[in-house]
């Protein structure tokens, strides 16, 4: 019996964790249950990483970044700015180009967590109370956002706010917050974030969501292969699903959903926040050899979709 | 052991110790902690102890928590309260049970710029029971007539148990206070017509004002008592109004509200040191004991919680599928109310409420209506013993006359109407949902 | 009773006495931030940093005022049966019970412990933009449940006294 704890609240969790974990739960026939919990339903996200490591909870699925994991990767966890153009582009980043080594390093290093595996979501669209048209629309937008995100965009006048993720719809309500730069409009609908926003910002910083599944080091090993082939086929699958649910839903929505104005900002203007990027990513590269490394994998993909244009150069 | 069987034994090892008279937060914490030791072990223990005060810092409404008391407790010292309830005295003494009247509408002006029933129990209980005492009202009465009517407080905008409420249930927190104030008028209405029925019924209840006394007052002093009304209808609008009109976040208006109080008090020359000093204990004391008490409930709340005790009960809900939704609600209602007569809203809200509402929703009522059907029975929880914030209140604050079972025996009339409020709004829902929709479409 | 308890009863309440006098006036440093933060909001721009330094400032009020309030008996009880006790009866209950909230404060204390040395070890910082390292306000925390961990040691061994039939003082 598995505590299992997601970063996504009661209203997206059925979407991006529950599927993986219901079919294990068949699958495994009783000889093991996994048990799912919600955002801060057992300990608040900022200590899950701790909670895992020393067993109050047995496995997470979360990003890096939300959950302060003590890890040189962590910053590139969730949102890294325009790390990605797509959803497929993580499972390939981490599978074709060797990211998948350098988590599973680092967290061994931290001891305590077993990575898994990870995988993309929704790309990071902003939606807001007030319409952004121009970057200088940004300026002084409370925005509850990924904490790396956030602090690359306070140089264009966002204000990053964190709350706890069930905490922001109504935080959007009272006015704590004008919007947020977190999701795409899958999510801003599912969870009920375009209730309370008006506008959607076509364009994004970051093209996928960096997310991942870990487990408790103890409770891994203790699982015979079987289950452990189980558990990870079933995260697979999640995957699987999580990739159509948020592609489908992205195209439809914008199309076809009503609550939710697109604006966009022209391609010329946007490219300012990309250059800000660029030196962003440097920066982060000096950090240290994990970091350089990693940001040195972005720049080669990001160097093989520009070239082989079409559908892969577009964000 | 069973999981099921640990949860029955947490239920009851805390309704037990309860009765041994020891702090409520350690009660509660204690039974957490212990069960948390026995689940996972010293370390997984101790990480969730602290994880719930870690939770309850990222909890950001609770911010408004002191400062809503802060200016319960500055409209108390700093005696503007005091000039409210002598303009209610002076216009409404003349009649029978008058004073009690007064003191409902006083709960009603404090309800209106507080987001606690605290406020309404200080002022209440330590200005205008003492009053109503020395006057020969009926001590039970008038001990009802408070903790009733600064249940109000919660119901009536701002509130701060709506807050948490829209949090749980991600409900607009605007739309939830709209959806309160028809409810909170007509509660208040029926409050008064049961004082006014008594006390004609039963002069002795609430004796009117002496002739003599009476003929003392002049016209002039009549008009220069209602002055006091100005100043609530200053806190109100920078407060409620600010927020309600988006020019302030939630916590900034408790910030202002608190700061427009001080600065009341300040004009009319009543703010000295000690009034400062007096405010600021008080509110730390109680704010404390609230703190305390939640940080407790959220450790019992997640260990209840990842004991799998929730879905065990969600799991008999959903067998029942066969019910119709009105019945499900029903059901659902009387086990808020019967857990609301041991619990507080508190922990209820941590307890229960993530697992109702969303049951609630699913069934497809409104939750703004809902919410306002939670926060009448959060009412009750208020002030049904053995459990109750306005008890211990009542017993912390009351002159020494008004002993303990004058509390218990006083608040019964006060419950009826509160469950007639409540059979009214579920009945005729528009009650709570015209407004909001009106004011937001 | 022993010197050395009544020498540390008397050292702790004192001590309660002055930190609850400190976390009083935390009050208004919340006041001020969040004021400060309606200002900016309002006519310039809004800071990034004000809510989460409330946050802190708030638990901070409400842990280091623990002892204090535990001191000046600020704390609800369910008195359905415990106001009608005698004195002594209300001291030997609580000199038992009291103990289940000394094992309470002292898990909270080992967490608040636990969770700083996590900090400093690893050099955490809060998840948020501003990123303000998280050591600082989890000492102040792991402190304020020590000194209200101290006073409920405090408030045992004054039970047991009135128990006795002596007086502390
Ligand atoms: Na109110
Ligand atoms: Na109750």
């Amino acid at each position: 019996r598995w505590r299992f704890q997601t970063y996504a609240g009661a209203a997206l969790g059925p979407h991006v964790t529950k599927p993986a974990i219901d079919l294990f739960n068949r699958s495994a026939k009783g000889e093991m249950e996994i048990e799912l919990y919600y955002a801060d339903q057992l300990v608040p996200t900022g200590e899950l990483f701790r909670a895992l490591q020393n067993g109050t909870i047995d496995a997470v699925h979360s990003d890096d970044d939300s959950m302060a994991a003590p890890v040189p990767v962590s910053i590139f966890g969730g949102y890294f700015p325009f790390a990605t153009k797509s959803i497929l582009d993580v499972p390939v980043l981490f599978n074709q180009y060797g990211l998948a080594d350098i988590w599973r390093d680092a967290y061994a290093k931290a001891g305590g967590v077993v990575w898994l595996s990870a995988a993309g979501q929704d790309a990071c669209h902003f939606n807001t109370r007030t319409p952004i048209r121009s970057v200088a629309d940004l300026k002084g937008l409370r925005l509850y956002t990924f904490p790396t995100a956030g602090r690359f965009l306070t140089q264009f006048g966002v204000v990053p706010v964190s709350i706890p993720y069930e905490d922001v719809q109504v935080a959007a309500q009272t006015g704590e917050i004008s919007g947020m730069a977190w999701s795409g409009i899958t999510e801003d609908y599912t969870v009920g974030w375009a209730d309370v926003t008006k506008y959607f910002l076509t364009n994004n910083i970051s093209g996928a969501w960096i997310g991942s599944w870990f487990v408790n080091e103890k409770r891994w090993a203790d699982l015979p292969q079987h289950l452990k082939d189980l558990w990870l086929t079933c995260v697979q699958a999640g995957h699987n699903y999580r990739d159509q649910w948020y592609w489908g839903g992205e195209a439809k929505l914008r199309a076809q959903g009503e609550k939710l104005e697109l604006t966009t900002v022209p391609a010329d203007e946007w490219a300012e926040i990309e250059k800000a990027a660029m030196v962003f990513w440097d920066e982060v590269a000096e950090d240290n050899e994990t970091t350089a490394k990693v940001v040195k994998t972005f720049k080669d993909y990001n160097g093989v979709l520009t070239k082989s244009g079409g559908v892969y150069a577009c964000g | 052991m069973s999981y099921e069987l640990i949860a029955a034994l947490m239920f009851s090892s805390m309704m037990l110790m309860l009765l041994t008279g020891q702090r409520v937060f350690a009660v509660i914490g204690f039974v957490g902690a212990a069960a948390a030791l026995f689940l996972w072990g010293g370390t997984g223990s101790f990480n969730m102890a602290f994880s719930s005060a870690m939770k309850l810092m990222r909890w950001y409404p609770m911010l408004t928590l002191p400062l809503f008391v802060f200016m319960g407790y500055m409209l108390a010292e700093s005696r503007i309260a005091d000039d409210l309830y002598r303009m209610f005295h002076v216009w409404m003494g003349s009649i029978r049970g008058g004073l009690a009247i007064g003191t409902m509408l006083l709960m009603i002006v404090i309800s209106a710029i507080n987001g606690l029933s605290v406020a309404g129990m200080a002022v209440g209980a330590t200005i205008a029971l003492p009053e109503l005492l020395r006057r020969g009202y009926d001590k039970i009465m008038v001990t009802g007539v408070i903790q009733g009517g600064s249940t109000l407080g919660i119901l009536l905008p701002p509130s701060v148990v709506l807050v948490l409420y829209g949090m749980i249930a991600r409900q607009p927190v605007g739309h939830l206070w709209m959806a309160g104030v028809f409810p909170g008028l007509l509660m208040a209405s029926l409050f008064l017509l049961y004082i006014m029925v008594r006390c004609r019924l039963n002069p002795e209840l609430g004796p009117p004002m002496p002739e003599e006394e009476r003929a003392k007052i002049t016209r002039a002093d009549k008009l220069h008592a209602l002055q006091a009304g100005i100043w609530p209808f200053v806190i109100f609008f920078s407060m409620t109004g600010l927020f309600l009109t988006g020019v302030t976040s939630l916590v900034e208006s408790a910030a202002v509200g608190a700061a427009a109080s001080t600065f009341v008090a300040l004009i009319r020359r009543r703010l000295t040191w000690d009034v400062l000093y007096q405010t600021a204990r008080k509110t730390l004391g109680v704010s404390c004991m609230f703190m305390w008490l939640i940080m407790a409930a959220l450790c019992f709340g997640a260990v209840f919680d990842g004991l799998g005790a929730v879905k065990s009960v969600e799991r008999l809900f959903l067998n029942d599928w066969g019910l119709e939704p009105w019945q499900v609600l029903l059901m659902m209602q009387a086990a808020f109310l019967i857990l609301g007569v041991f619990l507080d809203d508190t922990a209820m809200l941590v307890i229960v409420a993530p697992l109702f509402i969303p049951l609630a929703g699913a069934l497809g009522f409104d939750l703004i209506w809902y919410g306002v059907l939670y926060t009448i029975t959060c009412q009750v929880a208020y002030v049904t013993p053995p459990f109750g914030y306005n008890l211990f209140l009542m017993r912390a604050m009351a002159p020494p006359e008004i002993t303990l079972p004058d509390i218990y025996r006083s608040i019964w009339p006060f419950v009826a109407i509160m469950l007639l409020t409540l059979l009214i709004i579920a009945l005729y829902p528009p009650i709570a949902t015209w407004l909001p929709n009106y004011v937001y479409s | 009773m022993p010197k050395a308890i009544r020498l540390y009863v008397k050292w702790v309440d004192s001590l309660s006495r002055w930190t609850g006098i400190f976390a009083m006036f935390l009050l208004f440093a919340l006041l001020g931030i969040l004021l400060y933060s309606t200002i900016m909001k309002t006519w310039f721009l809004p800071s990034l940093w004000t809510v989460e330094a409330a946050q802190f400032v708030m638990v901070s009020y409400y842990l280091l005022g623990g002892a204090w309030t535990l001191k000046e008996g600020e704390h609800v009880r369910m008195d359905l049966l415990y106001s009608r006790w005698t004195p002594r009866k209300k001291a030997g209950v609580d000199l038992v019970t009291g103990l289940a909230m000394i094992f309470f404060l002292g898990l909270l204390f080992a967490g608040g412990v636990a969770s700083s040395y996590y900090a400093w070890q690893t050099n955490e910082h809060s998840f948020s933009a501003w990123r303000p390292p998280m050591l600082p306000v989890k000492l102040i925390m792991t402190f304020g449940i020590f000194l209200t961990l101290l006073q409920a040691a405090a408030i045992f061994f004054r039970d047991w006294a009135t128990l006795r039939g002596a007086s502390i003082e």
